[in-house]
């Protein structure tokens, strides 16, 4: 208890306290006034200054659907199940296109949203992607109005734009 | 688990605690599991009582009560451990219960003050009542909260409070059928474009 | 520590007969859940008797998330990112808890370079963890610049993880079978040039916090915990290291590589006050972060090349059986409970014994009779994170 300490015994004790408590305040109080010249400002001032995130930052994600097989196992992977595929088989004498790595595209890909609302940026979906055509972003700055708006569907065709517009890596 | 010799326990306290019936479990591989000490529901408090008070092993703490649900029965596990440097001490002490309806147990705050919180979360979850517990309330579920969730046939009530407990608009039971509302992202991507 | 006050033992001031009469006047009062000093969503009901504390109860469960319902319904690996939101000051260290529990199942073999990793980075979580600790502790005390300067260098620790997991709170780093992303070597040098610029800043924090007057005056001797409250309610972490017992799980139940490493326990040692109280509470979370530095040097050291992950089944399936993993947390013993019933993908049931949930219970039985300007101080104390107290 606090009160047990304010029962000082002696003079002595009382004069001691009062020398402590003025000291140590006087230290602490010289240690904040060097920051007034001898340390640099730490923060930065968003937005007009924006710090460069690291290569493996995990923001928003992005899905090249040119690339995309249609294995659904970023689907699987998905804790909070957030990423919706869809597709069909392609017709019988279709040209078979390949992905830039060089895997055969044996489905016609009909849908692939991500509900960035329920997304938990764990980056399983990323890891397990076989042709790595999900990836994570470096676009941190995407605040909606609704939260239908936070639903990206990956086959709009304005989706590379919003890429190539935001996203500069 | 830790220094605790679980065949010799099982035996002392068969023979100080008529009808204690502690059996011992050993999993099949001891490296990868731990084993675990069986004791009847009725007598844990006896039990604990005596582990704690143990003239060779005594175990001054109780570290964590855990339900699980094997739906056939219920089992309540009692981590307790011994704080010495020494002679560091820990065991899985467990009860069956194969009531699903109207489980009860003897309550163990007298013997570990632990208990109290522990006992209450264990209540939350699995619908166990505890004997002379001073203060048996829901603890992380709102106290009008209806079922015990963690049971494995447990259905989440459809209306709390006039609220629905889970809105149509933020679930998405389907995946596949799932309808994206093409305009609205067109609107919020036109108007970042300005 | 040459300083010293004796101020002799607690007295702890009871409701004396005259304020027994004046009872029916005991006034309910609310802290929380949107209190700053609750660090979270937690409400403490208080019975008042004017300026003292009556009685205290907690009410949890605002922060409550189902993690444990979850956790049954995905596969091992799913689980990780909700074991990340527990503590969320300490996420490292409840991955790698959750990991070595599946691990043990498993049977996995972490490669040295993976686990001296994790070690490392465990280290640095925990002095990420505390410098938030002693922020906090001290904003709750009215003080505000140290929480600048303990988020100073907590950034330069979050940045680093930033760079080799992806994300600065929530990292999903530590894999079943090793680490995600290996360290480069400019890392590991800005990790060693930290070690460095650390130490000095804690002399620092010691100058500017622990001997300062009013802080010994807000913080010593208030809210004591004796050894046998702690093991009655099963404390453990700095509560239980604050109260005296040199119980450390790293020391008194070796996992890991950390018999290796060479490092003491810091104790409560009632320089200021007596053992138990707020401020051997805070100053043994201090020590421990010097003594955190030491065993990530001794890491940077030991460090050699090499895989960081080992093999592990693409699906992971555990045996039958069950598996209590504990480790040492900033804030505590956080054990796993996990249940698994074999031929499963997912875990049958996995129960989280959580340090603060246990630290929490022990307020009402501290409370009775004290300021509630020093509840407030004790609730700060125990450095509780909401996260992990309602899962």
């Amino acid at each position: 208890m606090s009160t047990a300490v304010h029962q000082t015994s002696s003079v002595k004790d009382y004069f001691k306290g009062l020398f402590n408590g003025v000291t140590t305040t006087f230290k602490g109080m010289w240690i904040t006034f060097k920051y007034v010249w001898a340390v640099k400002p730490v923060s930065i001032e968003y937005p007009e200054v924006r710090e460069v995130l690291p290569e493996r930052a995990r923001m928003r994600l992005f899905n090249d659907a040119q690339n995309c097989i249609s294995c659904t196992q970023c689907a699987m992977a998905c804790p909070v199940d957030c990423i919706y595929i869809t597709s069909e088989k392609l017709p019988e004498n279709a040209e078979i296109k390949k992905t830039s790595n060089g895997q055969a595209i044996r489905l016609k890909l009909t849908q692939f949203t991500i509900d960035t609302a329920l997304c938990c940026y764990c980056g399983l979906c990323t890891t397990v992607c076989p042709t790595e055509c999900l990836t994570h972003s470096h676009d941190y700055e995407f605040s909606q109005y609704t939260i239908d708006a936070m639903k990206y569907d990956y086959l709009a065709p304005d989706v590379r734009a919003w890429r190539d517009r935001i996203v500069k890596v | 688990m830790l220094n605790v010799d679980l065949n010799k326990l099982a035996e002392h306290l068969n023979n100080q605690i008529p009808g204690a019936n502690a059996t011992v479990h050993f999993p099949e591989d001891i490296k990868k599991c731990d084993p675990s000490l069986t004791v009847e529901a009725s007598k844990i408090f006896q039990v604990v009582q005596f582990l704690k008070s143990h003239p060779e092993t005594p175990f001054n703490s109780l570290h964590v009560i855990s339900g699980v649900d094997y739906v056939e029965w219920m089992e309540v596990a009692y981590v307790l451990t011994h704080y010495s440097l020494e002679n560091p001490r820990q065991m899985i002490l467990k009860v069956k219960l194969t009531d699903r309806v109207n489980p009860v147990l003897d309550s163990i705050v007298k013997v570990y003050a632990a208990a109290n919180f522990q006992e209450r979360e264990v209540f939350d979850m699995f619908g166990i009542r505890f004997n002379n517990h001073p203060d048996l309330r829901r603890i992380l579920c709102p106290d009008d909260w209806k079922g015990w969730p963690l049971r494995k046939d447990y259905v989440a009530q459809k209306d709390y409070n006039g609220m629905a407990v889970y809105p149509d608009g933020k679930m998405n039971f389907e995946d596949r059928e799932f309808i994206i509302r093409q305009d609205m992202i067109k609107k919020a991507q036109e108007a970042k474009a300005h | 520590m040459q300083t010293r006050w004796d101020v002799g033992e607690p007295e702890r001031p009871t409701i004396n007969e005259e304020t027994e009469q004046l009872k029916s006047d005991l006034l309910t009062l609310n802290m929380g859940p949107q209190h700053p000093a609750t660090h979270g969503v937690l409400r403490i009901e208080i019975w008042t008797d004017s300026e003292i504390v009556a009685h205290a109860i907690p009410h949890l469960g605002y922060l409550h998330r189902c993690m444990e319902k979850h956790a049954e319904n995905l596969d091992f690996r799913g689980v990780i990112p909700f074991v990340d939101r527990l503590d969320y000051l300490a996420s490292m260290n409840m991955e790698w808890t959750y990991v070595a529990a599946i691990e043990k199942m498993l049977g996995t073999e972490v490669p040295r370079r993976g686990e001296l990793l994790r070690i490392m980075t465990a280290e640095l979580q925990r002095i990420a963890s505390h410098l938030m600790a002693f922020g906090t502790y001290a904003l709750d005390l009215g003080a505000f610049t140290p929480f600048l300067y303990a988020f100073e260098e907590r950034e330069k620790i979050l940045r680093l993880f930033e760079e080799v997991s992806g994300a600065r709170l929530l990292y999903n780093y530590i894999w079943i079978g090793g680490v995600w992303n290996d360290w480069t070597d400019e890392q590991l040098e800005r990790v060693s040039q930290f070690c460095d610029t650390m130490e000095i800043e804690a002399k620092k924090y010691h100058e500017l916090v622990s001997m300062n007057k009013i802080f010994v005056q807000r913080t010593a001797n208030v809210g004591v915990f004796t050894l046998d409250d702690c093991f009655s309610y099963g404390a453990s972490g700095p509560v239980l290291r604050g109260s005296g017992l040199k119980w450390d799980l790293r020391k008194v139940a070796p996992y890991s590589l950390y018999p290796e490493f060479d490092f003491d326990i810091p104790v409560g040692e009632g320089e200021v006050g007596v053992v138990g109280d707020c401020w051997n509470r805070y100053y043994v979370r201090m020590k421990e972060v010097v003594e955190s530095i030491k065993i990530i040097r001794q890491v940077l050291n030991k460090l050699e090349a090499g895989p960081v992950m080992g093999k592990v089944p693409k699906v992971i399936k555990l045996p039958k059986g069950e598996v209590y993993m504990r480790h040492e947390c900033p804030r505590g013993e956080l054990a796993f409970h996990l249940v698994s019933e074999g031929d499963s993908k997912k875990p049958y049931r996995l129960k989280v014994k959580s340090p603060c949930f246990t630290h929490v219970s022990m307020l009402p039985h501290v409370a009775p009779g004290q300021m509630i300007a020093d509840f407030v101080a004790t609730v700060g104390s125990i450095d509780i994170v909401l996260g992990e107290v309602d899962r």
